[in-house]
């Protein structure tokens, strides 16, 4: 290994490690391996970087009874089929330096996720030692599991241990001096297309990979960057290979990794049958309580009802009237706005360039006066409320309960993650989009995102606009989630495909730390900031020149119709312009007028939920156009525009029908 | 870094960001698994935390 030379720092530790047996710890991230590492090696260890790359690999001596050996600690993987680059560099360590043992450290609570590894070191034929360490916490969930059968099905030793407590590490040293390599170990098969082309493969490659010509072969096929090793390694060319993997691959809708993710699932779920028990009624502390009951789809409901309603609260009232009202009125209000009206007015003699700055419209007084004193304060105060939320584990909480509703709908688990994202940002989660599946999820999830679900500075300015009137706030809801399930239930049927599985790591729920919750908010709002004021000032120099050309006006007039129509004022039309520009330009028009006494009640929450679903910002379009070609854009925009203002209609229509006052 | 959403442990970022104009300058780590977007530690809190780190390993020690 030519690298290796490089790396001086490494060299000694290496040479001291040469001719003993070598143990590699790995397994993924925070299961524990670092204190294993340390029971077993003790004080002397060295840490470096990995040849080529910032990842640090740790390496140190120890003794197991009478023989020494040399234990290499990998970063933390999921997957030998990395995502990161610490994963990339674990599957290194195990390709190139040759270990003697293998010893998978899993987190026991967790093993139905944990086995996915074990499976593929199996595969790769590495001579594995499964520990399950974290048993305690295991136990303390009221999680049973039989080693002994889990021994027999895998056909590999399998030890429980408590790192912390030093628990288990002699049992660990006794496997791992017992085990011996074993041969191809492949409990899974993934169908007759698929093994045949690993076969095939396998039969091809010529070169020493460290791993099974089956792993590499199941990478190749699963689009892995391996390829770039496999021409390296293989003398002749690889074309034939490739050409293997390009048939088998065209001859499956879906990328090949999920068959082969699913595939391994179903094996797992079988013997985690056999092997694993809970017992529900132990260890379901009252955290592990809430946790389910947040993810159910029936209890999960009131859960989100009250995270909406705590947003709700914080960012209404303090937001939106404390903060706001300060910035606007005092601080733009009676300063900023008038010396800067007189400013430009006695620089600039022309009327219309003054325009540009201030006056209605202008830079100062329309862009910047709307990202500092109404965006500003409301998106951080929304910031600071959702990195709370995020900080005590309940997104992916909230994952799960969107992934068991979108299942009534007919709509697959892993679409949940655009869709939690676009809650974020639209168009970063459109392009997200892009990892589904299938073309169908794709266009549903675009769709969703397009049409009903608020952006975060929209649902920011949204909460503002709704503060101090619960009602108008329980309206937006249900409409807003009716219209997402009726969708989704629509499109789901108008598509129909199937459901394949979700898997996600839940965490658990604890209390939130203020320093993390300190720095998410800093850093978002800074980002926030660093992106919006710009595009707000464009945004004000757009509608000034639209002003100066009359194009803005025709505009405005055209929108003012329908806008009518959903018995809005004139004045929300130039709102839903601007909500183009940007979704939470156009509710903070919105919020202008509130202020200024034009909109209120009914109409309020009847422009409220139009501009919701009405537009997607220029970003979002143009990314869906991107993602999914200009066609199918533009026919969910033409559907969407008239859909906006039917459910604002029908919205209008139903509140004054009922007499609903607000 | 945790990905609060989908929970890998993530420190690069996501190939998504090379597109993106605004990756250089960007305080938002893409998570690699699923999208997130995950707000990075500012450079002020991570001086901030490392000092803290060492004074309480020196306490424990001393
Ligand atoms: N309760 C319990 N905690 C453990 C056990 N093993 C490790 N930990 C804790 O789990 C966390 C992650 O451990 P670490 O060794 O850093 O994980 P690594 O990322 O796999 O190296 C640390 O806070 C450890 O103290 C165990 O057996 N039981």
């Amino acid at each position: 290994m030519p690298e290796k030379a490089e790396c001086t720092c490494q060299g000694s530790i290496d040479e001291e490690l040469d001719g003993l047996r070598k143990v590699v710890l790995v397994g993924s991230p925070n299961v524990g391996k670092s204190v294993v590492f340390g029971n077993l090696t003790g004080k002397y260890v060295t840490v470096s970087n990995y040849p080529g790359t910032t990842v640090e690999v740790t390496r140190g001596r120890a003794r197991f009874g009478s023989v020494e050996v040399g234990v290499i600690d990998t970063p933390g993987m999921y997957s030998l089929l990395p995502i990161t680059e610490e994963e990339r560099v674990a599957r290194t360590v195990l390709m190139e330096e040759t270990p003697d043992v293998v010893v998978h450290v899993a987190d026991a609570k967790n093993l139905e996720r944990m086995l996915h590894l074990t499976i593929q070191l199996l595969e790769a034929g590495l001579p594995v030692v499964l520990d399950l360490n974290l048993m305690d916490e295991a136990e303390r969930l009221g999680m049973r599991i039989d080693l002994d059968v889990l021994r027999s099905e895998l056909g590999i030793p399998v030890v429980a241990t408590i790192a912390t407590e030093n628990k288990g590490m002699d049992q660990l040293r006794e496997a791992v001096l017992g085990c011996r390599r074993h041969g191809d170990g492949v409990p899974v098969r993934y169908g007759d297309s698929i093994e045949s082309a690993v076969h095939s493969i396998g039969e091809l490659l010529k070169g020493d990979y460290g791993i099974s010509k089956r792993t590499v072969a199941l990478l190749l096929l699963q689009d892995d960057d391996i390829l770039e090793v496999v021409r390296e390694k293989e003398a002749s060319d690889c074309s034939a290979i490739e050409e293997i993997v390009e048939r088998t691959r065209k001859g499956f809708s879906e990328p090949l990794n999920y068959i082969v993710t699913i595939e391994r699932q179903r094996f797992i779920g079988r013997l985690m049958e056999k092997t694993a028990t809970v017992d529900r009624s132990r260890g379901t502390d009252l955290k592990e309580k809430l946790s389910r009951l947040m993810m159910h789809p029936v209890t999960g409901i009131p859960f989100l009802l009250i995270a909406i309603y705590a947003l709700y609260e914080f960012v209404g009232v303090f937001g939106a009237q404390v903060a706001v009202d300060f910035l606007e009125n005092r601080v733009f209000g009676e300063y900023i706005n008038p010396a800067a009206n007189r400013i430009v007015a006695a620089v600039v003699p022309w009327k219309v360039l003054q325009d540009l700055f201030v006056n209605d419209y202008g830079i100062i007084t329309l862009g910047v006066r709307y990202a500092i004193a109404i965006i500003l304060p409301i998106v951080a105060t929304f910031f600071i409320a959702f990195s709370i939320i995020e900080d005590t584990g309940y997104l992916p909480r909230l994952a799960m309960l969107i992934d068991r509703v979108f299942k009534r709908i007919g709509l697959n688990g892993r679409a949940v993650i655009p869709v939690v994202l676009g809650f974020g940002c639209d168009t970063m989660a459109t392009m997200v989009t892009r990892t589904l599946e299938t073309r169908r999820e794709r266009v549903i999830a675009t769709l969703l995102l397009a049409l009903a679900i608020p952006c975060s500075a929209q649902v920011g300015v949204i909460l503002a606009l709704l503060s101090g009137n619960v009602k108008a706030l329980g309206i937006f809801v249900l409409v807003m989630s009716t219209v997402f399930l009726l969708v989704g239930f629509l499109a789901a049927r108008v598509m129909p495909g199937e459901q394949p599985l979700f898997y996600m790591e839940v965490p658990p729920l604890r209390w939130p730390k203020f320093s993390n919750v300190f720095t998410k908010t800093y850093t978002r709002v800074e980002w926030y900031f660093k992106e919006v004021l710009p595009l707000f000032i464009l945004a004000s120099i757009i509608i000034w020149a639209g002003r100066l050309t009359g194009l803005f006006d025709v505009v405005v007039n055209i929108l003012s119709y329908p806008a009518g129509w959903i018995g809005l004022p004139e004045e929300a039309a130039t709102a839903f312009l601007y909500g183009f520009f940007r979704r939470d330009f156009g509710a903070a028009g919105l919020y202008d007028l509130k202020n200024a006494g034009v909109l209120s009640g009914v109409p309020l929450v009847v422009s409220i939920v139009t501009i919701a679903l009405f537009m997607p910002c220029i970003a979002q379009l143009s990314m869906t156009i991107k993602e999914r070609g200009l066609k199918t854009a533009l026919g969910m925009a033409a559907f969407i525009f008239p859909f906006a203002f039917l459910v604002g209609y029908v919205v209008n229509v139903v509140l004054n029908g009922l007499g609903v006052i607000l | 870094m945790r990905c609060p959403l989908c929970g890998i442990e993530v420190t690069g970022g996501a190939p998504a960001c090379k597109g993106c104009a605004a990756s250089k300058g960007c305080s938002l780590l893409r998570c690699p698994n699923c999208g997130y977007e995950i707000p990075k530690e500012p450079g002020f809190m991570k001086i901030f935390r490392r000092w803290k780190e060492k004074r309480d390993a020196a306490k424990r020690q001393g």
